[in-house]
């Protein structure tokens, strides 16, 4: 057909004009250059979960009401921050609980991105069982006990063997491995979101029913559901090196901070603050209970917070 | 004089048909014109200037409009063996589809269409009419044969004078109408005058000339789905008019109409053949309609043209018994004109007296002068007396009993 | 996969109706059936069934049982990872990027950014009239076009009632861009597919793989290379929003009145003419149906986009999601199902408009109209109003939370619903498909596919089913199976009961619509909470989630094929003294069986397309290791799960496809 070959021929032009006209404008501007200096912007990453949208909240209450900062955050996955931290998109991350393979790629290799220091909260990740049903079975909190209560733990979903609840495939897990190699009568149960396996505690907790999860503190819905954590075989270093293998405890995280590399040199004021920004476990909680338990926004629940604790935050501001 | 009229168009003998059908057409000398059937006789005078003006066997005849040779249009696998091969070309339509997987929409089919008349393909569904029509500006392409226009060869023209030859010269109007639902009917008429790049005030005017012309004065504005069916074809046939061409192409343009809005529009079409003497190719299902506008009929069947001639002449002679079986139930003396009927005068009395009929009048119009004058009427041409008809001659010609016989 | 997915799937235009040329009849005639065809095709079936019992036999002899060989798999994620790793290493380097992509990315940040600018400039007052204006002349002015102006002022007004005007703005500034980008690319393809046979067939499963690849599993590729925020969100957007305007527009090219192009032709136009006033004029209305769909394919990426930090209304979902906080999730979805109403009200009506209007008489028509609602506009926009005001605003999520509650509190049986199911129905599928040796799993697939469609089809489905098998997610995608069956069985059942009463009540479908409207466009990151409060984190909350996403196009088409039907066949079994069950069952139901089976393919392609929401609920499988390629970094991981979703939907439409995919 002749429309269509004339039509292809123009496509192609426009195609190729394009390109050309694109290209023509020389090398584009990968973002870096505007991510540090001294616009007086800052860029962070809001994590999906509550502890760390409680650092993200203070801080910019902290950024903007005393630096005179603007912080614009933006929310993405783990990973996903990372690598835009490394590409200057966002310029800190306040929360980070374990990601050798970044680290590996983007401190150490490329080097655009620096290590920020402690946060201050330690995170611990392991399995639990609600309160009520410790009390009754005080057993329970020893894994060798486990398959006496793998009947307990049983739903429809994981058939002949007990549950156990996983949550968001963000986070670290190797209850696979450790099942196998404890040889117990347990099998995992992937909720696929934290949302979900947060709701599905709660159900569980609201009709009393024994369940056994994956889960860690700092939390705030340890304070709606308290929970009781299984002791697992000790961790010792190195014990997790193979995934494969592990059979052990997990690690007592000290959560990290991250900055990208250009604004820890070039971000002023605003990459001090952040690097000297660290509180404990009680005051992250403190405020994730604000924003998750008593639904308040983030902004009010920092704002509350800040005018409260100001001795706290006054360490945390660069020396003049 | 019956047996001669009849000619057909017959595998292998086109060429010879349609020379004989100019032959033919020669000898009656410009009464074809007048066989126009049921147009009456207020009608059939204006229709007079329309009669074909290259065959009167006088002059140089001019080229025919179209000049039709052998032309096949075959749809299917490897078409072009087709008509290539005599042995493929004999076989039955459905042995045809049986052996190569082709179908034989036109077969070998050549005619001529002289200036000025309206000759019509006619047939039933699946006969090849359509194929027949749209080859002619190659809006199909033949698949063997030659097609030339006022002695231009169609098949070697390029691309920009094929355009050219659809921009100016042959414009069609469809059964399905093929209006753009998008424009006015303004626009819609004006849409070949777009087409040939004539700028937007002119075109308009000359299209709101033309929109007057067929009727739809104050409905400019109005779209397509806005019109009923009659309105929505008199603005295609205004759109093939407004370029103004030499030849008007209808593809069964009334066949999706109401019977009355069709009787409308046939109105409407024969006013414009008197008005403006435009050649028009005409194709149609519908028999009545055929004879009612053609000056020379093509009856197709299976893609062969099987019977071509004035719609006396099919209505009068057919030539096989599927023709006879199709006109069977014609209205016979409206078609078929005292000319048929006609016996020489006995005697001088007969001769100069008593009432007096042109040669191209109907047999029921001859009917009633003679019902009137109670006797034979002269058939009078130009003061000369040509013959009479009697009430028995009439009567044979509506039985359909040869004159030869009731002579005898 | 035809048409549409998500959203307002409407039936497949009817076919053609008979080309009405000489020449269409000649083909008519030669390419009938006949005796000859029925008997080869009997042969057929007898040769496949002769030939898959030999391979039955054969198969357990030399193959033996079990799941797919482990020697046979071949791992795409190696060198999937290690391009990951190279796009890593050579973004702020590499000429592609310096000299193309990057201008791509930052194009797609200015533009969305001036188109928010300007949104904003115009303040909240200036917004609300260049919507309502803008529908009401759309829509054609006049009646229908004040009803279309109504709703977007409903709509708008809600949006700021519920306090999320600004992130209205935002996500409508992401939809202006991203649908304009989708539009263009859909309609230069769609050119190209309707224009040249080849191109179509060509494009034809680019276009399929594009709308079932799950977008989870391309975003991370396109953060890589675009980086985070709104050029990837676009770039996804895009994506996944051009199929629908392609498919449109090559079909309404092809399907534009063959009379009116022929004239076109007749009267001398050369291949730009007739392109330009005859074809895109006539396909206008499939174009605009196409850019209806686009549009609602843009907006249920709202949410997802908000993944990759885009902003917006999806960013406000998925915040709520972090403290389970239901009453914010809905008071952000509802703005973005009242957007898709609007619009789709809009571009609807828009297209009904076409064609039909010139309403001569008024004053108000064509460019004067336009100018006025600038007018307006720009008037409305110099009141200098900012954001809505914030004295104007309610908070819903705390009423809404409370209904949550007492739903989640009392509605106990749910649970038991669950288990039932998931113990004998779901549990027993997935054994049972998994107990099944994989080569008998292949035949399967190839005489179900065979047996309602071609060779072809056959062999496509088979291969798509091995290559799940090569791809080393054999036991995953057969567990995903399993849901989505069990997911179709369910929205068939459901949603042919439903579309059987909304044909018979026509005053129920008018109400039931603007319900599914919602369940179509409510982003199911919204309703993920409840569904797990009522059904726990399992596979039936997966198998849920899809229901309620799939269920309002089945019951359309359902409704819409049950209204089709030949009214006079309906009549005549009325005639006879039918009652009105043997009229359902005896006339209406098998003559609408061309929709009932297009309903059965449109069930499968959304079920499948929300295979990934089942993940985030407990669906586990391939969903879950998209999400877990995305959320990890791991490209390997979340793209073979990715393609192997698109591998079962090529089964599963091969399988449920019955008639337009004749081979030509």
């Amino acid at each position: 057909m002749r429309t269509s070959r004339t039509l292809r021929t123009a496509v192609a032009v426009a195609g190729a004009l394009g390109v050309l006209s694109l290209s023509a404008c020389g090398a584009a501007d990968t973002g870096k250059s505007s991510a540090a200096g001294g616009d007086k912007t800052v860029k962070l990453t809001v994590p999906s979960w509550v502890g760390a949208q409680a650092n993200v909240a203070v801080a910019k209450q902290i950024l903007e009401e005393e630096l005179g900062y603007t912080v614009k955050t933006q929310q993405m996955g783990e990973v996903l921050a990372w690598d835009a931290l490394s590409k200057g998109d966002i310029d800190a991350i306040l929360e980070d609980w374990g990601h050798p393979k970044e680290e590996k790629q983007y401190v150490e290799t490329k080097k655009t991105v620096v290590k920020g220091g402690d946060l201050g909260v330690t995170g611990h990740i392991g399995w639990f069982v609600p309160k009520y049903f410790a009390d009754e079975h005080p057993d329970v909190t020893d894994w060798k006990n486990l398959n006496k209560y793998a009947e307990e733990f049983r739903t429809a979903e994981s058939g002949d063997k007990g549950e156990l609840l996983e949550g968001s495939p963000d986070y670290v897990t190797h209850d696979d491995a450790i099942i196998s190699n404890l040889k117990l009568d347990l099998k995992t149960k992937y909720a696929g979101s934290e949302a979900a396996q947060i709701t599905a505690i709660k159900k569980y907790a609201k009709a009393e029913k024994p369940f056994l999860t994956y889960w860690w503190t700092p939390q705030w819905l340890n304070a709606e559901v308290e929970m009781v954590e299984v002791e697992l075989p000790e961790h010792e270093e190195g014990c997790d090196a193979d995934p494969e293998k592990v059979a052990c405890a997990y690690p007592n995280t000290p959560l990290q901070k991250f900055l990208n590399a250009d604004f820890a040199e070039e971000g002023g004021e605003a990459a001090e603050f952040l690097k000297n920004f660290n509180w404990t476990t009680e005051q992250q909680n403190e405020v994730a209970l604000m924003i998750a338990g008593e639904k308040m926004a983030p902004e009010a629940a920092a704002e509350k917070w800040v005018k409260e604790n100001e001795a706290t935050w006054k360490a945390w501001l660069p020396q003049k | 004089m019956n047996g001669d009229t009849r000619q057909t168009t017959g595998a292998g003998t086109a060429g010879a048909g349609t020379a004989g059908a100019a032959t033919e057409a020669d000898a009656k000398a410009g009464t074809g014109a007048d066989a126009k059937a049921g147009t009456g006789a207020g009608t059939r005078a204006g229709t007079e200037a329309a009669a074909p003006v290259g065959d009167d066997g006088t002059g140089h005849p001019e080229p025919p409009v179209f000049a039709v040779r052998g032309l096949w249009k075959v749809f299917g696998p490897k078409a072009d063996r087709v008509p290539a091969s005599a042995e493929l070309t004999a076989l039955s339509p459905a042995e045809l589809r049986e052996r190569t997987g082709c179908t034989a929409a036109v077969r070998d089919v050549g005619f001529d269409v002289r200036k000025g008349e309206v000759f019509v393909v006619m047939g039933l569904s699946g006969s090849g009419k359509s194929t027949l029509v749209r080859t002619l500006t190659r809006l199909i392409e033949p698949t063997s044969g030659s097609i030339a226009i006022d002695g231009e060869d169609v098949l070697s023209m390029d691309k920009a004078r094929l355009r050219e030859l659809r921009r100016h010269r042959a414009a069609m109007v469809f059964q399905h109408f093929g209006l753009l639902p998008h424009r006015t009917v303004l626009d819609n008429v004006a849409y070949g005058l777009e087409i040939q790049g004539v700028g937007r005030a002119e075109r308009r005017a000359r299209a709101a000339e033309v929109v007057a012309k067929v009727g739809l004065a104050g409905l400019e504005e109005r779209r397509p789905g806005q019109l009923s069916g009659g309105q929505q074809q008199r603005v295609g046939l205004a759109r093939a008019l407004a370029v103004d061409p030499e030849v008007l192409l209808f593809d069964e343009p009334f066949s999706a109409l109401d019977p009355l809005i069709r009787r409308d529009m046939q109105e409407e079409v024969i006013r414009l053949h008197r008005e403006e003497g435009r050649t028009m190719v005409f194709i149609t299902h519908d028999l009545n309609e055929a004879l009612r506008l053609g000056d020379r009929i093509a009856l197709m069947r299976d893609g062969r043209i099987v019977q071509l001639g004035t719609p006396e002449e099919i209505v009068g002679s057919p030539a096989d018994d599927y023709v006879r079986d199709f006109v069977r139930d014609v209205p016979r003396e409206q078609v078929m004109t005292v000319r048929t009927a006609m016996r020489p005068a006995n005697g001088a009395t007969e001769a100069e007296q008593g009432p007096a009929v042109a040669p191209g009048a109907t047999v029921s119009e001859a009917i009633e002068a003679v019902a009137r004058s109670g006797g034979p009427v002269r058939v009078v041409e130009g003061g000369r007396c040509l013959g009479v008809v009697d009430d028995a001659a009439l009567l044979a010609v509506v039985a359909g009993v040869p004159a030869q016989e009731v002579a005898a | 996969m035809s048409a549409t997915a998500t959203t307002v799937p409407k039936p497949k235009p009817k076919p053609k109706p008979k080309p009405k040329t000489a020449a269409g009849e000649a083909r008519m005639r030669h390419s009938g059936g006949g005796p000859r065809e029925a008997l080869r095709r009997r042969r057929g079936l007898l040769a496949g069934g002769g030939a898959l019992a030999a391979l039955l036999v054969l198969g357990a002899v030399l193959l033996g049982g079990g799941t797919w060989p482990a020697g046979l798999t071949a791992d795409i994620s190696a060198p999937l990872d290690a391009a990951n790793d190279w796009v890593v290493d050579n973004r702020d380097s590499h000429p592609l990027f310096l000299y193309f992509l990057l201008h791509l990315s930052n194009t797609a940040t200015d533009a969305v950014d001036s188109v928010y600018q300007v949104l904003d400039a115009l303040g909240w007052l200036g917004v609300v009239a260049a919507a309502v204006l803008v529908a009401w002349r759309a829509a054609g002015l006049g009646r229908r076009g004040l009803r279309v102006a109504l709703t977007a002022l409903g709509a708008f007004a809600v949006c700021g009632l519920l306090g999320m005007w600004d992130a209205t703005l935002l996500t409508i500034a992401l939809m202006v861009v991203s649908v304009a980008a989708a539009a263009l690319l859909g309609t230069l393809i769609g050119l190209a597919a309707g224009l040249s046979d080849r191109v179509d067939r060509a494009l034809r499963p680019v276009l399929d793989t594009m709308q079932v690849m799950p977008a989870f599993a391309y975003l991370l590729p396109f953060v890589l290379v675009f980086g985070t925020g709104t050029p990837a969100a676009l770039f996804c957007t895009v994506i996944y929003a051009a199929p629908p305007m392609a498919r449109l527009t090559a079909l309404g090219l092809r399907g534009a009145d063959p009379a009116a192009l022929e004239a076109a032709v007749s009267l001398g136009a050369n291949g730009r003419q007739r392109l330009w006033t005859a074809r895109l004029p006539l396909a206008r209305r499939q174009m605009l149906l196409g850019l209806n769909q686009t549009i609602m394919m843009a907006l249920s990426m709202v949410v997802i986009a908000a993944l990759v930090g885009a902003g917006g209304l999806g960013e406000e979902v998925y915040s709520a999601l972090a403290t389970t906080d239901v009453g914010k999730a809905f008071a952000a979805g509802l703005p973005i199902v009242l957007i898709a109403v609007w619009l789709d009200r809009t571009t609807a009506a828009a297209g009904d408009a076409i064609g039909t209007s010139a309403p001569a008489r008024s004053w108000l028509h064509g460019g004067r109209a336009w100018a006025l609602v600038a007018a307006a506009v720009a008037a409305a926009a110099a009141v200098r109003t900012t954001g809505w005001p914030d004295a104007w605003t309610y908070d819903i999520s705390a009423p809404v939370n409370r209904a949550q509650e007492w739903i989640t509190t009392n509605l106990t049986f749910t649970e038991d619903w669950a288990r039932e199911f998931t113990l004998w129905l779901l549990n027993p599928l997935r054994d049972a498909l998994l107990w099944l040796p994989w080569w008998s799993v292949l035949l399967l697939v190839a005489a179900a596919a065979r047996l309602v469609g071609n060779w072809l089809s056959a062999v496509t489905a088979t291969a798509a089913m091995a290559a799940i098998g090569v791809l080393g997610v054999w036991t995953k995608s057969l567990n995903t199976l399993s849901q989505v069956l069990a997911a179709l069985v369910v929205t068939l059942v459901l949603g042919f009961l439903a579309g059987v009463l909304c044909a018979r009540a026509g005053r129920l479908e008018r109400w039931v619509r603007p319900l599914l409207d919602a369940m179509q466009t409510m982003p199911q990151f919204v309703y993920l909470i409840p569904v797990v409060a009522l059904f726990g984190a399992t596979r039936t909350s997966a198998i849920v989630a899809a229901v309620v996403y799939a269920l309002p196009a089945v019951v359309r088409i359902t409704t819409q094929g049950l209204r089709d039907v030949d009214p006079a066949a309906v009549e005549a079994s009325r005639s006879l003294g039918a009652s009105s069950r043997q009229q359902l069952f005896g006339v209406q139901l098998p003559l609408a069986r061309p929709a009932l089976q297009l309903a059965v393919n449109q069930g499968v392609v959304l079920v499948l397309a929300v295979v990934v929401v089942g993940g985030l609920v407990g669906g586990g499988a391939l969903g879950y290791d998209v999400i877990k390629g995305l959320s990890r970094g791991e490209m390997g991981l979340g793209m073979t799960a990715g393609i192997a979703i698109v591998c079962l939907g090529l089964v599963l439409d091969r399988v449920t496809q019955r008639t337009s995919r004749a081979p030509r």
